[in-house]
């Protein structure tokens, strides 16, 4: 069930919508798509409201989560019914669509029938088809999803290439490190309500410094370190360096202090931070539930809830 | 908009023509409709009528089987396999969308039922040495007959389940060819209420006898292509509602 979900998307961005299985990111991208309609609320999409009617979805690129095609055509016939569905012309077309199967490495395989391919073919396959008619915005949902670790990578360079060429990208995952590499931003959805919403160094802050790691050389006296009361289990010996784990930066510049009053030296000083992936551990828990995060090929559980949200 | 219903229409025609179980029904249809020349030599009096009588049944009960059985599979299977989320995604309105595959059963329909009325039409002269041009009206009435329960079966897959919707064409289909008795018998009603209620029903209900003029043929009272000229307006009428009310359910559907 969705609820009291607002949110907008600027010109340009990469924007990650991010949740576990369930969370209500697919139904979200099924309303922003005129195929789910909301219980109240609206859609406002290139800055005009009723975003289901045709005219905005002659601008919009849409990939479902796992597509499917009718298995008799082939690749390239698929794209011309897309093509005809969008209003291309013949010419548009047949240009368009061997760039496209060549963009997503499927050149080969444009005359083969789409019963044929594998799952990551019909994953690139869905790809072209979202970009066959040159869209402002892309909407994808879990792009990623059934594709090897290269086909991945590969995904993840054309969204950066489509960023590049002036679109808009919104996709769905629930893969922490796919919005880590890609987003400009990220909206936490969670129990169809959003949990948290911006850039991932907002998201993970100044303050979300986990602890920080020193390393000191020379490695002090033993004596010395017994006495200095280094709390059991935050430190320990490490070849010739001592490496000393602070909870935070004051307490590290304190031990600093102390370490240079017994001769050794600062060798090196890394605050590990919060990854995205703790934050949003931590935002599902807080809201008391359980996060499915990094798994595949669930499917999403359809809310029947009420939507209110807004999109550009 | 045209272009559109068209490509629809034409991707349904890819699928039908390609499904096995059309073949499997067209091929048991023209078996009969062939041994129907065999049925003829056993039996006594007009034995061109007999061929003429057991081919027209065979292409109207198995022309029925066919639009029935695919028409209610024709939305279920795209809401199914997600495949109608790439097509409603795009600026299609879903009206074009039911239309379009509507549209696209009617043409394989149309060349089901000509193989069909062909192959009649050339086992009755093969066996009687007459060219009966009834044989191939009769059989445009069934067609037509077939269009409008294509149109049926549409407007209830759009809103329920393949075997509801199958259970609902059929029964349309089989009070559609008593529909006419609804206003004799309903006439003969003491109750005004009952008289009234039964004069809506056959107004709402198909006619499909409309359609119907086997019984001519077979008796060799060939008819013009003029008969065909207030069926096809009924036809035109009947299905232009059923695909109205079709699209005004699908346009509300919920796809989540």
């Amino acid at each position: 069930m969705l609820s009291d979900l607002h949110f907008a998307v600027e010109r340009n961005e990469i924007v990650g919508f991010l949740g576990p299985n369930g969370a209500g990111k697919t139904t979200t991208i099924k309303i922003l798509n005129g195929l789910a309609f909301p219980d109240s609320g609206n859609v406002c999409l290139f800055g005009e409201e009723g975003g289901m009617r045709a005219a905005a979805r002659r601008r919009i690129g849409f990939m479902p989560e796992q597509p499917y095609f009718y298995e008799y055509l082939t690749g390239e016939e698929f794209l011309g019914l897309c093509g005809h569905l969008n209003g291309l012309s013949r010419g548009e077309i047949a240009s368009r669509s061997r760039a496209m199967l060549g963009r997503v490495g499927l050149d080969a395989a444009g005359n083969t029938a789409v019963r044929k391919y594998s799952k990551g073919m019909m994953q690139r396959l869905g790809l072209a088809q979202a970009l066959l008619h040159d869209p402002e915005l892309v909407i994808l949902d879990e792009p990623m999803s059934g594709l090897d670790p290269v086909g991945r990578m590969e995904v993840r360079n054309l969204i950066r290439e489509l960023k590049g060429s002036g679109k808009t990208i919104f996709f769905s995952t629930h893969i922490v490190s796919d919005v880590e590499a890609l987003c400009d931003r990220v909206i936490m959805l969670h129990r169809g309500q959003k949990v948290a919403e911006g850039t991932v160094n907002d998201l993970v802050g100044e303050e979300g410094v986990r602890f920080v790691e020193v390393t000191f050389s020379p490695v002090p006296p033993r004596g010395w370190l017994e006495a200095a009361g280094i709390p059991a289990g935050n430190g320990e010996i490490q070849g010739g360096t001592f490496l000393l784990r602070a909870g935070n930066v004051d307490e590290a510049n304190r031990w600093i202090g102390k370490f240079r009053e017994a001769g050794s030296q600062v060798f090196s000083f890394v605050p590990v931070k919060k990854q995205l992936e703790d934050i949003f551990l931590e935002q599902v828990s807080e809201k008391g539930g359980r996060a499915a995060i990094g798994g595949r090929g669930e499917q999403e559980e359809a809310g029947d809830g009420r939507e209110e949200k807004r999109g550009r | 908009m045209g272009d559109r219903i068209l490509s629809i229409a034409s991707n349904t025609f890819r699928e039908t023509i390609r499904n096995k179980i059309l073949y499997a029904i067209l091929a048991f249809a023209l078996l009969i409709i062939g041994l129907s020349w065999f049925l003829a030599d056993l039996s006594v009096g007009e034995l061109t009528r007999i061929i003429a009588d057991v081919g027209l049944a065979c292409i109207h009960i198995f022309g029925v089987i066919m639009a029935v059985f695919i028409g209610i599979t024709l939305v279920s299977n795209e809401i199914e396999r997600k495949t109608i989320y790439l097509i409603l995604s795009r600026p299609v309105p879903r009206w074009e969308f039911i239309v379009g595959k509507a549209a696209g059963l009617c043409i394989t329909l149309a060349l089901v039922t000509l193989v069909m009325a062909m192959t009649l039409f050339v086992t009755h002269a093969g066996y009687g040495g007459v060219w009966e041009t009834g044989i191939l009206l009769a059989s445009a009435g069934i067609y037509m007959e077939l269009v409008l329960l294509t149109c049926l079966a549409s407007l209830f897959s759009s809103f329920t389940t393949p075997v509801l919707s199958a259970i609902f064409t059929l029964s349309m289909f089989l009070i559609g060819h008593v529909s006419g008795d609804l206003l004799v018998f309903g006439a003969r009603a003491s109750s005004a209420a009952m008289r009234v209620a039964s004069g809506v029903l056959y107004y709402v209900l198909p006619n499909l006898e409309n359609f119907n003029w086997k019984n001519e043929v077979v008796y060799g009272e060939v008819r013009s292509a003029a008969v065909l000229l207030f069926p096809a307006g009924y036809l035109l009428c009947y299905c232009s509602a059923v695909l109205f009310l079709a699209c005004l359910i699908f346009s509300r559907k919920d796809f989540r």
